[in-house]
């Protein structure tokens, strides 16, 4: 946990070096920060520690959660390139501070104890983040989608805070197990049935934390604001945040309201469904490469739901194993989209449409050859790591006694085919179709995280007990 | 009678600061003289005259140096609290002054981060306020300027 209090201090060295105005010892220097973090917060393993007078809590699941956080980050920030060499509209000392602030905000959603830590937490994330989308200044797109965001974001927290309130009447603790406690209190008191102060707090905290997860109904920013935030921050967002996200949701349903499952399960199999249909369905409308890879993080957050659902003993190392999965192969996909949309630029402007990729593989066999492989995972075809990603998922909801769940995956499992169609899309596009892209030159960095992070998608999907084991 | 919960109390307080507000206003009303004139019902501003629409745009550097404001305003409000633990002669009392030395330093801390947060603010420039530069244009004439001499000179008589 002492990853925090580095990650926060690293931050803000990160902004003096920004004064040194030499952009070649950034990347460097955010790398190393990020690989120091990632060591402290192996120092957890195997302990249950309380920190900071019980706000938080460290445990092996929270340490393989913060692992992945830790790993995406870095992933995110090696593709970076040092935000280009425009001197006068980037700022990549501050870039690589705030995502080094989200990244602290990222760790207390997924180990807080108390309810305020993890209000602090999404704040901390979030406001990051409303920052980045809009810090492409000069963009009407970005400065639209950071507006779009920051507003509806801070209402969703509103929400999310009001239900805090509401739990806190109901029960009289902000602490998770506390709560827990009250509820199973209240449950006795009132003779099995639940008071509207408990179940209006419960919906509003789910609402609040199902908004930053992007899942249906709460998705309508999702597509604007991943369109029209630069690249790189899309990649962030759609990793790191979902995976704080979909932790943080998962621990507080299953720690405080487990005796209460009919309350949130009931509301939840409805929206895990609209999630799977709106995510998948819309995405094969699209065009753009970029927008596309949004609604598919769309239908991703309904795939983990479903194991949070489906509350078994095993759910645990199946969201760690997905949200891996998943982190991987979207990193790697936008890296692809990053360079080839700059390479295709019209007018200034980069192309973000399949379009783009048309002949990639001609002159770009890497680029394609990384692509095809991370939208295989992200369609879960076998022999990467997302096949067994949803494997592990849907054999979750499968051995749940319920027979709703039978259903939940005749959805899930039909949607998923539907995903196959727009994930080949850009493959085809790459292999298939006329086009001329130009030989891209990749810095070694570049070149080293586009083979290491293809390299793990298949080293995933032939042994997948490598990290199931520590799961 | 039944015991009012806390949140009961917070109530009592909400309903009487109503009642309270209203009860007053009504009073002053019912006693105070009602003379207006054209003075009396213009905006306060200070004693300044005032002039123009208030609904203009303001220079985006106001927003900088309120927000640095507002941070140590707010560090100000965190003192007041400190202050009153910082010389608890018990506390003192019992762990042989070292309390003293740990309240200071721990306060020595949170000053400190805000101070690098000053730090980065100044040497970004954003305390330094903008004076307009006047551009001399680089345009050099071909006509000297005595000639402008001799001619002021010819026609001044």
């Amino acid at each position: 946990m002492n990853a925090i209090i580095a990650l926060s201090l690293f931050g803000i060295s990160n902004l003096f070096l920004g004064f040194l105005n030499n952009r070649k010892i950034l990347l460097p220097a955010t790398l190393v920060f990020i690989l120091i973090a990632l060591g402290l917060n192996f120092a957890d393993w195997n302990h249950e520690y309380y920190w900071f007078n019980n706000m938080l809590k460290t445990n092996n699941l929270s340490v393989n959660f913060v692992t992945i956080i830790l790993l995406s980050t870095f992933l995110v920030v090696a593709i970076s390139r040092s935000f280009g060499d425009d001197d006068e509209h980037s700022h990549p000392a501050e870039y690589y501070a705030i995502l080094l602030f989200s990244a602290v905000g990222a760790i207390m959603m997924v180990t807080f104890e108390n309810l305020i830590m993890l209000f602090v937490g999404l704040e901390i994330l979030s406001v990051s983040m409303y920052v980045l989308t809009g810090s492409d200044k000069r963009s009407l797109r970005s400065n639209e989608a950071a507006l779009k965001y920051f507003l509806m974001g801070s209402f969703a927290t509103g929400i999310l805070l009001f239900g805090v309130a509401l739990v806190y009447g109901a029960t009289s603790s902000f602490d998770i197990h506390g709560i827990a406690q009250g509820v199973a209190k209240a449950k006795e008191q009132m003779g099995g049935a639940y008071g509207p102060l408990l179940y209006s707090g419960v919906i509003l905290i789910m609402v609040g934390l199902l908004f930053k997860i992007s899942a249906a109904p709460f998705h309508f920013w999702t597509p604007d604001v991943y369109d029209g935030a630069p690249s790189i921050f899309t990649a962030f967002m759609s990793t790191v945040v979902k995976t704080a996200g979909v932790a943080a949701t998962y621990r507080i349903l299953s720690i405080s309201f487990p005796s209460v499952y009919g309350l949130w399960g009931n509301p939840l199999v409805y929206i895990v469904c609209a999630t799977l249909i709106i995510g998948n369905i819309t995405a094969v409308y699209q065009q753009s490469f970029k927008r596309m890879l949004a609604y598919s993080s769309i239908s991703h957050a309904g795939y983990l739901l479903i194991t949070v659902l489906a509350k078994r003993p095993e759910t645990n190392s199946s969201l760690l194993f997905y949200s891996l999965a998943y982190a991987i192969a979207t990193i790697t996909a936008f890296a692809v989209l990053m360079v080839v949309s700059e390479a295709q630029a019209k007018n200034g402007k980069a192309d973000e449409s399949f379009e783009a990729l048309n002949g990639l593989a001609n002159n770009n066999p890497l680029l394609a050859f990384s692509l095809t492989i991370s939208m295989l995972s992200l369609a879960g075809i076998p022999l990467t790591a997302g096949f067994f990603g949803k494997f592990f998922v849907f054999s979750d909801a499968f051995s749940n006694p319920s027979s709703l769940f039978k259903w939940i995956l005749v959805i899930a499992i039909l949607m998923s085919t539907v995903g196959i169609y727009y994930y080949f899309k850009p493959i085809i596009a790459a292999y298939m179709k006329k086009g001329e892209v130009a030989k891209i030159e990749l810095s070694p960095l570049y070149k080293f995280i586009l083979i290491l992070t293809t390299t793990l998608t298949i080293l995933l999907g032939l042994a997948p007990d490598l990290v199931k084991n520590i799961f | 009678m039944t015991m009012l919960t806390d949140f009961g109390y917070i109530l009592l307080f909400i309903i009487a600061a109503i009642v309270f507000v209203a009860v007053i206003l009504f009073l002053a009303k019912l006693i105070r003289p009602n003379r207006p004139n054209e003075e009396k019902l213009t905006t306060y501003e200070s004693g300044e005259e005032p002039d123009g629409n208030a609904n203009v745009r303001f220079n985006i550097r106001f927003y900088v140096v309120a927000l640095i404001f507002i941070l140590f305003d707010v560090e100000i409000i965190f003192l007041f609290p400190w202050a009153t633990v910082f010389g608890n002669k018990r506390l003192i009392a019992e762990t042989d002054g070292l309390w003293g030395w740990f309240s200071l330093v721990e306060m020595f801390v949170f000053v400190g981060v805000l101070l690098i947060g000053l730090a980065y603010a100044w040497i970004k420039g954003h305390l330094d306020w903008v004076r307009p530069e006047v551009k001399t244009t680089e345009y050099e004439s071909k006509i000297p300027t005595s000639l402008y001499d001799k001619i002021n000179q010819k026609y001044s008589q």
